[in-house]
């Protein structure tokens, strides 16, 4: 039997993504597969959960930090010391609660970047989906303040250079004239305000915009999975209680903005981004943060999007019963009130917006029954595109050039692949957009009528519908927990569910398929010993603590080169005016109207501030430093850091603030010894008008 | 000769079910006229699959409602549904084997249930939305 001829393929955009899903989905697909032996059935597999799992390590953080909290002083001192009283006096409960708010944090950002991943890969992020797609987004952009912030807290070396660091980035924005990476380079500059600020966006602030944040992200689904299965919550639990006990976090000495630590300890999941800050500008960093906002933004309506007609309803064929819009996984449904003038009260009316044109509707309405033959089968509800009289046909042919007693009939989804490859003289197959498109009268229909001798449902990924509830609804529909149901006589041992959990291959469906022929019955699962499961869900547990913990500090971020000090250059000035102030003539004031004759004309307008840096004479640094404000009536503001070797060395710093061509308004000049490690800022005196190294 | 008499007494004052009753039994009717006759196995056919689509919507249907009122014996009423729909569906298939003891079953069993439920279910039902 041969397909129809399969179109040359055309390398473009479209292509280039569908390759790019595809190859994301073969990657992830040693992690499913490893995964789905250690957790049978496949419902409890952790890569089915992942978007709750992120949610229950929210949970965790949320309790362990309302620990810690109890015992934070938001003051300069403070901090630091709570948290090592935390870490090592109280080491029991609040090391352990300390750890716990690190790892799990940590690891939400891995289940996180997993949830993305998926989802993208498996392309359910593009039409009514979008909605879902977009809105974690902006989560994202409160999940990274959050952690960041939480670094910023324990103010240790890390927390120093991430203030910094955090500082420099922010400076880049227009809306900070002044420079707030000066307030952490020296010991003076530091305030205590600034731990309550902090507490408040990591404590309240963030949070709180988070929870609303995830309730826009899963409100339009039907049900939407908050927490994951108990196993699973019990397990990531452990561990994360394993990392902290056997690699406590620790803080990594009291921030001292005289020195710069050589090497940092470096969470890479939050911080990914802040050591591009040494290499880049700061603008080009925002332009990479923003530019793979707005792409994951655009995401969804990139190519290669699918025009699939969404559902329609058929009023003569409704009676109002609802089921269908109990079904929808996406809440495309509702009921409201009749508009054909007949006796019922209410009709099923799809929102084309949310409709992803899965077909769970069909097989919810009750006169979606192939036994239909007296008027046209078009049930209560249908894809335009597959509707449900075309369905019975292409079942009818297709089945009808079966041959032998052993004749099996296999259904599967947009998600099954190799279908058209298992037909031979005893099978045929049919694709459906989703398992629970598939009518239970169905089954009873195909094996009553004797069109087949057994029916193979072989859906998508087991746990990981692409519809969300297409395999659970059709699993409870074929054991009569759900609506509608198969009838009872139907015998259970000619239908076999192959959801992927026992199959990987094309190979193995073909096993699967010659078992079932042979019995014609339901072969049970072949899952491991459940002491042997049990091993090894624990050392999955105990692999995913290990990756945890180790990114968490490791590799460890190189500052400052051995043998390095820093220099930063550091201090606001205002430029004198462009204009002296002039007294404006009678015949001036005249032409202005009368509210605005002020006699006295000042243009705001000031200066860019000159500025050089030399090292034992060579120069580092020589730029004007425009002023700030729209008006340009603002100070100059200067923050650079310079790495110098350590040893004594001649410094010069000279600015001028006038508008003199040659010379300098001030200057220092000193022979200054630097130490490795160590960090020296030059700054200008306000009070004495001179620069001061500190 | 009808099977089935629509009785006033049989209505729930609910404008839909009613209606559906009433179609159903006119279904029903029609259906066993045409099986006393020499009508043929195909056409008997189409009616039962009909009569059994029908059905099946028009149980949907008083299930939700059943639901939307906690009606409190939803369970029990539920597996009566589910037992007459199983019944049809046999019927279906083996009506063709012995025409005699088709028209016993669709006889006796149909119009034993049909008067069982609206005697008991549908008027508790009935009760139950009313108060």
């Amino acid at each position: 039997m041969a397909g129809p001829a399969a179109p040359a393929p055309r390398l473009n955009g479209c292509a280039l993504l569908a390759l790019l899903h595809k190859f994301l989905r073969l990657a992830l697909e040693p992690l499913r597969f490893v995964l789905a032996r250690s957790f049978p059935p496949a419902a409890l597999n952790p890569l089915h959960h992942l978007g709750a799992l992120t949610i229950f390590f929210f949970w965790i953080v949320l309790v362990s930090g309302i620990w810690l909290f109890i015992f934070f002083r938001t003051s300069v001192d403070g901090a630091w010391e709570s948290v090592e009283y935390l870490t090592h006096q109280q080491w029991y409960l609040g090391g352990v609660m300390r750890s716990l708010h690190r790892y799990a944090s940590d690891a939400a950002i891995i289940t996180l970047a997993l949830h993305i991943l998926k989802e993208f890969a498996h392309d359910r992020y593009r039409g009514a989906r979008w909605f879902n797609w977009v809105t974690g987004v902006p989560l994202l952009w409160l999940v990274f303040p959050l952690g960041i912030t939480g670094y910023w807290l324990v103010w240790d070396q890390l927390a120093h250079y991430v203030a910094i660091t955090s500082a420099e980035l922010l400076d880049r924005l227009p809306i900070f004239t002044d420079s707030m990476a000066r307030n952490f380079l020296t010991v003076e500059a530091l305030s205590d305000r600034f731990f309550t600020l902090m507490a408040f966006l990591h404590l309240i602030g963030l949070p709180l915009f988070l929870v609303f944040g995830i309730w826009l992200h899963v409100f339009r689904l039907n049900g939407p999975q908050i927490n994951p299965p108990r196993v699973l919550m019990a397990g990531s639990l452990l561990a994360m209680l394993l990392a902290s006990l056997v690699y406590p976090a620790v803080s990594q000495g009291k921030a001292d903005p005289a020195q710069v630590p050589e090497a940092l300890a470096f969470d890479w999941y939050y911080l990914l981004v802040y050591p591009l800050m040494q290499a880049w500008p700061a603008g080009a960093v925002w332009a990479l943060l923003l530019g793979i906002s707005l792409l994951l933004c655009l995401a969804p309506w990139l190519p290669p999007g699918r025009d699939r007609r969404s559902a329609q309803v058929d009023l003569g064929n409704c009676n109002g019963c609802e089921r269908c819009a109990v079904d929808c996984p996406f809440g495309a449904i509702t009921m409201e009130p009749r508009s054909d003038g007949t006796a019922y009260a209410s009709e099923a009316v799809v929102d084309p917006t949310l409709c992803l044109a899965c077909g769970i509707c069909v097989g919810a309405c009750p006169t979606a029954t192939p036994f239909r033959t007296r008027t046209a089968l078009v049930p209560g509800i249908d894809l335009p595109d597959q509707p449900l009289a075309g369905l019975r046909e292409e079942i009818r042919e297709r089945a009808e050039r079966l041959a032998g007693t052993q004749r099996v009939l296999v259904f599967g989804c947009a998600g099954s692949r190799g279908l058209r490859r298992l037909e031979d003289h005893q099978t045929a197959a049919v694709r459906l957009e989703c398992m629970a498109q598939l009518p239970p009268a169905f089954v009873d229909w195909v094996l009553s009528r004797g069109l087949a001798d057994g029916i193979v449902l072989a859906g998508c990924r087991a746990g990981d519908c692409q519809y969300r509830f297409g395999m659970r609804w059709t699993r409870q529909r074929l054991e009569r927990e759900r609506d509608p149901r198969l009838r009872k006589r139907v015998p259970g041992e000619r239908i076999a569910l192959a959801w992927s959990d026992r199959w990987q291959a094309h190979t193995d469906l073909r096993r699967l398929l010659a078992d079932f022929r042979r019995s014609l019955g339901s072969p049970a699962a072949a899952s491991p010993a459940a002491g042997r499961r049990r091993l090894a869900q624990a050392a999955a547990w105990g692999a995913f603590a290990a990756v945890v913990a180790a990114l968490s500090v490791w590799p460890p971020y190189r500052l400052l080169e051995p043998g390095q000090a820093m220099v930063s250059l550091t201090f606001s000035r205002a430029g004198q005016r462009v204009h002296e102030c002039r007294r404006l003539s009678q015949e001036e004031l005249q032409r202005l109207a009368p509210n605005m004759r002020n006699p006295i004309d000042c243009p705001r307008e000031r200066l860019p501030v000159w500025v050089e840096f030399r090292v034992d004479g060579e120069t580092l640094h020589r730029r004007a430093h425009p002023p700030s404000g729209i008006w340009k009536d603002g100070e100059s503001t200067v923050y650079r850091r310079f790495e110098v070797p350590a040893g004594s060395h001649e410094l010069f710093i000279g600015m001028r603030d006038s508008g003199r061509a040659q010379g300098f308004d001030f200057e220092l000049r000193q022979q200054v010894p630097l130490a490795s490690g160590q960090h020296l800022v030059a700054e200008f005196d306000h009070v004495d008008q001179r620069f001061v190294f500190r | 000769m009808t099977l089935l008499q629509w009785k006033p007494a049989y209505s729930l004052a609910i404008p839909a079910v009613d209606l559906e009753h009433r179609e159903m039994i006119g279904l029903i009717n029609e259906c066993y006229e045409r099986m006393g006759s020499d009508a043929d196995t195909a056409a008997i056919e189409r009616f039962l699959g009909e009569i059994h689509a029908g059905i099946a919507a028009h149980f949907a249907l008083e299930e939700q409602l059943m639901l939307r009122s906690n009606y409190p014996e939803y369970g029990a009423h539920k597996e009566d549904h589910e037992d007459l729909l199983d019944q049809i569906r046999d019927f279906m298939d083996r009506f063709d084997e012995d025409r005699e003891a088709g028209l016993r079953l669709l006889q006796q069993r149909l119009a034993d249930w049909f008067g069982r439920h609206f005697a008991t279910f549908d008027a508790r039902l009935h009760d139950r939305i009313h108060t």
